[in-house]
């Protein structure tokens, strides 16, 4: 996946300014930056619910452009507590979003899969009668089965309980084995340094740090502690 | 096929979500029997005046309820950022557009069915042979005003006051529809027959058939926007 001179603007404020990327098969980049940098404005323009003003988005050579484009199957946009019906059951909406993008899925993968994230005994429920973490398991269990060659994560640690957290990294590196791409914004800097192979900072809408992981990561240290309050350091 | 598969099932997902929250249908069906009431309490139509007042007093009855349909039918997709998840999927954006337009319609033909009768039991109006030629006329009004609304309904559903904004935009482009439905009404109650109205028949469907086209053509830069 490619970026050029991606760039986002509401009116006259500039929300992301010239950002271009090069992501290989197997990346797990971690996107972070204090708020108001331009991390869920860079995932939406990644996975076309938002249009660059400027700039562009290329997978495999193919432009994502506006409206229905086979491209859209392969990515993945995962957001705890959002995208499900909740006058909806967990099964309805899997089979609703499964449709959508063409995949059949019957009974047994349904219940396969309810299984692994933890909501087999909840399929028949309301999606508006799970807590919070149920919901972010649903979305890893609507994104197994979607099997996304682009996934990207925004802010995905912050509802899970521990057996979640281990439930959705696993998923994470199993996206990654499989030759795809993960890009997951998060504050969770430890986290998602533990499993990333790459880091960006953004800040104040421009990149202003980009680099594959090395031991010991000095650079990052340096680039990231620029955001910690006085007196405070970071550490990985 | 793709699309009308993709269509079915987003219909069955409003029908199945109107079924559970019962939100639309059940105000707007009380707000239509409401206005019919106040009416009712308001005017005193003879026989002799049916044809002249019926049409005008009906189609203000479905535009009101019809207004709150629409204000409704994006609500689910707004709730959780749906339309996002929508949105993301590979589908074809006109699939979402047939979806809520039939539902849209659904819901209307659906008030109608009850407004009719009950319009002709408040003002002891005799003509109950001409009903199912007077509902053929209002489905195609219904349809157009469906086809349009959608559309407008999807373009001012991220706006703040949406509820205020869509009749304003809505009302003027509909003065076709209105008027070739008012008039057409009333040509059949005065005469009894449907012929007699064909050319403002004709207008209706022309206006359905280019709307529908067009929003076919244009739903995706609304619904994106």
């Amino acid at each position: 996946m490619v970026t050029r001179n991606l760039s986002k603007a509401y009116g006259l404020l500039w929300a992301l300014r010239d950002v271009s990327l090069e992501l290989k098969s197997g990346d797990c980049v971690a996107v972070l930056g204090p708020n108001g940098a331009g991390k869920t404005t860079l995932l939406r323009l990644l996975c076309g619910l938002l249009y660059p003003t400027d700039g562009e988005v290329a997978i495999d050579g193919a432009t994502l452009l506006r409206g229905p484009s086979s491209l859209r199957s392969s990515i993945g946009l995962l957001s705890p507590n959002e995208h499900f019906y909740e006058n909806l059951t967990v099964q309805e909406n899997l089979r609703l979003f499964s449709s959508l993008y063409g995949k059949k899925i019957d009974a047994a993968d349904l219940a396969r899969t309810l299984g692994t994230v933890g909501l087999g005994s909840w399929s028949k429920d309301y999606v508006g009668s799970l807590s919070s973490g149920m919901k972010c398991r649903l979305a890893i269990a609507k994104w197994i089965l979607l099997e996304p060659k682009l996934l990207l994560l925004d802010e995905p640690y912050g509802v899970l309980d521990g057996s979640g957290v281990d439930l959705l990294e696993s998923y994470i590196k199993e996206v990654c084995r499989s030759g795809g791409i993960v890009v997951m914004a998060s504050h969770h800097v430890s986290r998602v340094l533990a499993i990333c192979t790459r880091a960006l900072i953004l800040h104040r809408a421009r990149l202003i740090f980009d680099e594959p992981r090395q031991e010991p990561w000095l650079n990052f240290q340096r680039a990231f502690g620029e955001f910690l309050p006085r007196g405070e350091r970071w550490s990985s | 096929m793709e699309l009308l598969r993709q269509a079915a099932r987003l219909l069955w997902k409003d029908f199945l979500l109107e079924l559970r929250r019962r939100e639309s249908l059940v105000t707007m069906f009380f707000f239509g029997a409401l206005l019919l009431f106040v009416f009712q309490f308001a005017f005193e139509i003879s026989a002799e005046r049916a044809a002249e007042m019926a049409p005008g007093l009906l189609w203000l009855a479905f535009l009101f309820t019809g207004t709150l349909g629409l204000t409704q039918l994006f609500q689910a997709e707004r709730e959780n950022h749906c339309l996002d998840a929508l949105l993301l999927s590979p589908m074809d954006r006109a699939s979402l557009y047939l979806a809520k337009v039939s539902f849209n319609l659904f819901l209307m033909l659906l008030v109608e069915l009850v407004i009719f009768p009950l319009f002709w039991v408040l003002f002891n109006l005799t003509s109950w042979h001409l009903l199912p030629t007077l509902f053929f006329v209002a489905f195609l009004g219904t349809l157009g005003f469906c086809v349009l609304g959608t559309l407008f309904s999807a373009v001012t559903m991220r706006a703040r006051a949406k509820e205020l904004l869509l009749p304003l935009i809505l009302f003027p482009l509909m003065i076709p529809v209105i008027l070739a439905t008012i008039r057409a009404m009333e040509i059949i109650l005065r005469s009894g027959e449907l012929g007699e109205g064909a050319a403002w028949l004709r207008l209706l469907l022309g206006f359905d058939v280019i709307f529908l086209t067009a929003g076919f053509l244009i739903f995706e830069w609304v619904i994106e926007a």
